[in-house]
């Protein structure tokens, strides 16, 4: 009640003795939450925060001086408005989360007082929650809890700067500590009730995220080919399907455009659910399979042909794809399930979407039009596209990553000159080609393939593993897969794009740090495998525990555990740590309370001095208070004169000889039968004066 | 601090408090005598786990809900710890010192620590606060306290409060313990007037006297009222003229210092006169009773003889502090007390 008071009082004592090491790990901590956001902020603030937090430390040092006020208010304008100007008026978390860092860093610089410390711990244990939005990997749990744990650590330094045993002893008593709590704070977090969010909340971020994007122009996917990120994990319920299968839908470009595909009709409009990122819960039935995408920023469900949505947070949408109810701007989870054969195909392709599909520009690649009317000539549609496939597999085609660049008419010189491309050229020139020859196609963008995670428990998929195909429309038997770089390459469909590009060496050829890049040295494998694991697992069953997850785990409880229920356990759980934390420790003064066995008897023996109508007196020896009781009650008198004798004994033994344990347990022994010999002996003279009064119990030990 | 908390709680709290905490000058803290509360930091952190707590129910993340858990559940175990901090601690009071009215005086107490490691404490009687760095489980430590005195008499806080808030600050767990025992506050030394003629009387009075302190006479001219046995008769004799000397120093005749010398001043007044009178008679080495309504102090020597006369002084017409329910001790507020001004004086004893 009277810190707000104190710290204004000793607002000038505490900015001297505002403890150095206090400060040094809050400035740690502050360093080791940055590190989560370094990918995020802009380089300028970075320095800043480094700058400010160097001039709060070199003041602490007193080899500069904290700036005064006017210099102060100058530098928080000058911040803010090169904030502003580089922000320039749009509002994302980004920059929100930047801006809160500057506040930070400006915060330093008028960190003077335990109150401005307590200011900085609360604004850094936000930022470590922040943080939390846009990490979620363990190692970026791991460390924002050691961020909070340093910040602990600085509050005990600052509330007992000179205390012996320093650093090690402060890590001990918090190590400790978060033992002693962990089975609450793992109970809590099991049975919390995970409410719905009670308002909307967009986590829309402006960042530019690694990914597939929706428009393609023959470079696109072979950039993207050069990054080992991780683009979704996948769990089978079944067995997993073959290597050549693992065709992983996500959007569809339909129009050709300036050399560029691109999404012809754009998605309806439909206004983001809340977060939801429940994922389906229970064990996977055979057929299902269950997706862990790495945040997007895009509302597309990447998934194998003929699927079917199977939780909630996916919808099923025309031309077989799947879209979230919200854009992915977190980790997001969801099932599926694989339909198999029964996908029904359409009969016939309406008018208009027929024109969708055809859609060409209406001149260039002169001979790919007359190539595809060639075909078209004398085949049907059927022969056209197996006679273009045989073309890839038979003439000299080359699959690489280091594709020349075809400015003009790109598909006649892919095609008929250069005839060397990556997947997204042959999937362009295919639909092209087919497209002219009046057979409806559409490129599909998506991933191909995907590495088994450590176990063979579930399937990594990675950027590099991102893919373009081609969807053909057969009249009489619906939309067909019609993969070019099958035919050109089929090392590539068959066990991923590192045998593909072997003969090149240009696999992962610029990301020297990727693990993925030494795939073939087994131990980096094993370690980037296992790593990956304890990932996936801390994503599923961690930071996904969430309502419907929770809620399914509870109902199999006995009892079918409700919402309400939860809510209930919950208030359970802390009331019984609260009893249990108190019953303990009063536990521990009872019986700890730095009395020995002695002592206790000793207690007990004084207890029954009061009850007898004789208080202790402060200070009193065992012997005179002995001599009072026999005055006062003379049936006990030999017994009390022998245990004050005995007790005397005991303490004020010389100190040169010690008495063995067993002798020690005698004396107890003894001094407890005198105990209750006294008990007896005062009961029974008390029977016999009945008219007396009850001394009063409550006169108190110490009597003034 | 007392008389905040006097006017902070209502009076029910105040005898409730009374009540759970005897006046003793040995004090055991246990859950009995122990409080804990959040400090205002601890508020904060509290209303911050809550905007946290939103904030994971918002976004519906599962770490933020870990980390607000594990936060809170740090939280518990700081008071869990910060109540252990103190409990099984034996607070004494050593002795309650002696001093002049105005100052500090000083009130020693042991602290000794129980199963555990006593750290980072704090002591605070009226108005001050005294770090206690840090007592290690078994061991103990001895700390003063000033307490400030304002009037002579017994002086008695009515709590001395022992605080601490390590180890996160969220938290402040603190006891009071309320002294049997009281200090004595001598009267404030105010210069007579007596004292103060005789300086005028010459410059060389000073220079005269001698460093051992006897044998020195003084002489000065009769005055009215000057005992008739001091009045050097011979010299008298010789030159006609009344002279008295004036016995600075001399063993053999013993000096009486009377409360009853100054006729018309107020108690409290006088009281400060002869307390600097004792003061500069012990200084030098003179001897001296001290005759006060009810109490005589036969004429002596020497350091103990002075503190002696200072006692009966600071005490004269005071009761002893005894129970709970005497008004606070140290702090009369009676109006027409003189409040000592000389604070040179003061400070050179």
């Amino acid at each position: 009640m009277s810190f707000l008071s104190r710290s204004n009082d000793e607002a000038d004592n505490q900015s001297k003795s505002l403890p150095s090491r206090a400060l040094l790990w809050l400035i740690a901590s502050f360093a080791l939450l940055m590190t989560p956001q370094l990918d995020r902020l802009p380089l300028w603030l970075i320095f800043t925060c480094v700058a400010l937090a160097g001039w709060r430390w070199l003041a602490q040092q007193g080899r500069v001086r904290l700036p005064g006020r006017w210099l102060r208010t100058g530098i928080m304008l000058v911040l803010v408005a090169v904030y502003l100007v580089r922000v320039q008026g749009s509002f994302t978390v980004d920059t929100a989360a930047s801006f809160f860092v500057l506040t930070v860093g400006l915060k330093w610089l008028e960190t003077r007082t335990a109150r401005d410390f307590y200011v900085l711990f609360y604004i850094l244990v936000y930022l470590a929650t922040v943080n939390f939005l846009f990490h979620q990997e363990i190692h970026w749990a791991l460390v924002n809890m050691s961020a909070i744990a340093l910040l602990l650590i600085g509050l005990q330094v600052l509330n007992a700067p000179e205390l012996p045993g320093g650093m090690k002893a402060g890590w001990r008593r918090l190590g400790v500590m978060l033992l002693k709590v962990l089975p609450v704070v793992v109970l809590l977090f099991v049975f919390f009730p995970r409410m719905e969010p009670l308002w909307s909340v967009p986590l829309v971020s402006g960042q530019a995220r690694t990914g597939i994007s929706d428009t393609m122009r023959p470079g696109d996917i072979s950039s993207l080919a050069q990054s080992s990120e991780r683009a979704f994990r996948v769990t089978f319920g079944g067995p997993m399907p073959a290597y050549r299968n693992r065709y992983w839908r996500g959007l569809i470009l339909d129009t050709l455009d300036d050399g560029t595909w691109r999404q012809g009709t754009n998605a309806p409009f439909r206004s983001p659910g809340r977060v939801n990122i429940d994922g389906g819960v229970g064990e996977l039935q055979p057929r299902e399979y269950d997706v862990l995408m790495e945040p997007t920023d895009q509302r597309w469900a990447f998934a194998l042909e003929g699927s079917v949505a199977v939780s909630d947070n996916v919808i099923k949408e025309s031309d077989d794809l799947f879209r979230f109810r919200r854009p992915a701007d977190s980790s997001i989870r969801y099932r599926l399930a694989r339909g198999g054969a029964a996908a029904p195909a359409n009969a016939t392709l309406g008018p208009g979407e027929a024109d969708r599909y055809l859609q060409l520009p209406p001149t260039g690649n002169r001979k790919a039009r007359a190539l595809a009317a060639d075909l078209k000539r004398s085949n049907n549609d059927i022969g056209v596209i197996r006679t273009l496939l045989n073309r890839f597999r038979e003439q000299p085609y080359y699959y690489t990553l280091r594709p020349p660049k075809m400015p003009n008419d790109g598909i006649d010189s892919l095609l008929f000159d250069e005839k060397r491309g990556f997947c997204a050229h042959y999937a362009g020139a295919t639909t092209f080609v087919l497209r002219a020859a009046g057979i409806p196609a559409r490129v599909v963008v998506g991933y191909q393939g995907g590495e088994s995670g450590a176990g063979d428990e579930y399937l990594i998929v990675r950027q590099y593993d991102a893919h373009a195909w081609v969807e053909a429309w057969i009249e009489g038997r619906g939309w067909i897969r019609v993969d070019p770089t099958a035919a050109i390459a089929p090392d590539r469909i068959e066990s991923g794009l590192r045998d593909a590009v072997a003969d090149e060496g240009s696999f992962l050829e610029n990301s020297w740090g990727s693990a993925q890049k030494y795939g073939d040295v087994a131990i980096i494998q094993w370690a980037s495998l296992q790593l990956d694991r304890i990932n996936y697992q801390w994503q599923r069953w961690v930071v996904g525990y969430q309502g419907q997850s929770q809620l399914n785990l509870m109902s199999r409880l006995p009892g079918g555990f409700g919402m309400r229920e939860l809510g209930y356990f919950t208030a359970g759980i802390v009331g019984a740590a609260l009893l249990i934390a108190g019953l303990f420790s009063a536990l521990q003064m009872r019986w700890g309370l730095s009395r020995g066995r002695y002592q206790r008897v000793l207690g007990a023996w004084y207890q029954l001095c009061v009850r007898a109508g004789v208080p202790v007196r402060h200070g009193e020896t065992p012997a005179a208070l002995a001599a009072r009781l026999a005055v006062a009650e003379p049936v006990v008198a030999d017994s009390a004169r022998l245990f004050a004798r005995m007790i005397n004994s005991h303490y004020y033994r010389p100190q040169t000889t010690p008495q063995s344990p067993q002798d020690d347990a005698e004396d107890l022994k003894r001094l407890r039968r005198l105990l209750v010999t006294m008990k007896r002996q005062l009961h029974r003279a008390r029977k016999k004066r009945p008219g007396m009064l009850r001394p009063n119990p409550y006169s108190g030990k110490h009597s003034d | 601090m007392s008389r905040l908390i006097r006017s902070r709680f209502p009076n029910w709290i105040n005898n409730w408090i009374n009540r759970r905490i005897p006046r003793a000058d040995v004090q055991v803290l246990t859950q009995r005598n122990l409080f804990i509360l959040p400090t205002a930091a601890g508020v904060v952190f509290g209303l911050l786990l809550l905007i946290m707590l939103l904030t994971g129910i918002n976004y519906q993340n599962s770490l933020i809900y870990l980390v607000t858990f594990l936060l809170g559940a740090v939280f518990v175990g700081a008071m869990h710890q910060t109540h252990r901090n103190l409990s099984g601690l034996e607070l004494t009071l050593v002795q309650a010192g002696e001093g002049f009215a105005g100052d500090d005086v000083i009130f020693r107490l042991r602290v000794a620590a129980g199963k555990d490691d006593a750290i980072a404490l704090t002591l605070s009687g009226d108005e001050r606060e005294v770090p206690v760095a840090h007592v290690p489980a078994g061991q103990s430590a001895d700390v003063s306290l000033p307490v400030p005195s304002v009037f002579r008499g017994y002086l008695r806080p009515d709590r001395i409060r022992i605080e601490t808030r390590f180890p996160f600050g969220l938290l402040k767990a603190w006891t009071w313990m309320r002294p049997v025992a009281s200090a004595v506050v001598f009267p404030r030394p105010i210069v007579a007037p007596e004292a103060i003629s005789a300086v005028d009387d010459g410059e060389q009075t000073a220079s005269s006297r001698s460093p051992e302190g006897n044998d020195h006479a003084e002489l000065r001219p009769w005055r009215d009222g000057d005992m008739s046995q001091r009045v050097m008769w011979k010299r008298f004799a010789r030159s006609g003229q009344m002279v008295v000397a004036d016995w600075e120093a001399d063993k053999g005749s013993p000096h009486w210092l009377d409360f009853n010398a100054f006729a018309g001043t107020d108690h409290e007044l006088r009281l400060g006169y002869l307390s600097w009178l004792v003061l500069e008679r012990s200084k030098s080495g003179a001897r001296f009773g001290l005759n006060l309504p009810g109490q005589v102090i036969d004429p002596d020597s020497g350091p103990a003889h002075a503190t002696r006369c200072l006692r009966a002084l600071a005490v004269w017409g005071e009761e002893k502090p005894r129970d709970t329910s005497a008004a606070q001790h140290g702090s009369r507020k009676r109006a027409d007390i003189h409040k000592p001004e000389e604070a040179t004086l003061g400070a050179q004893l």
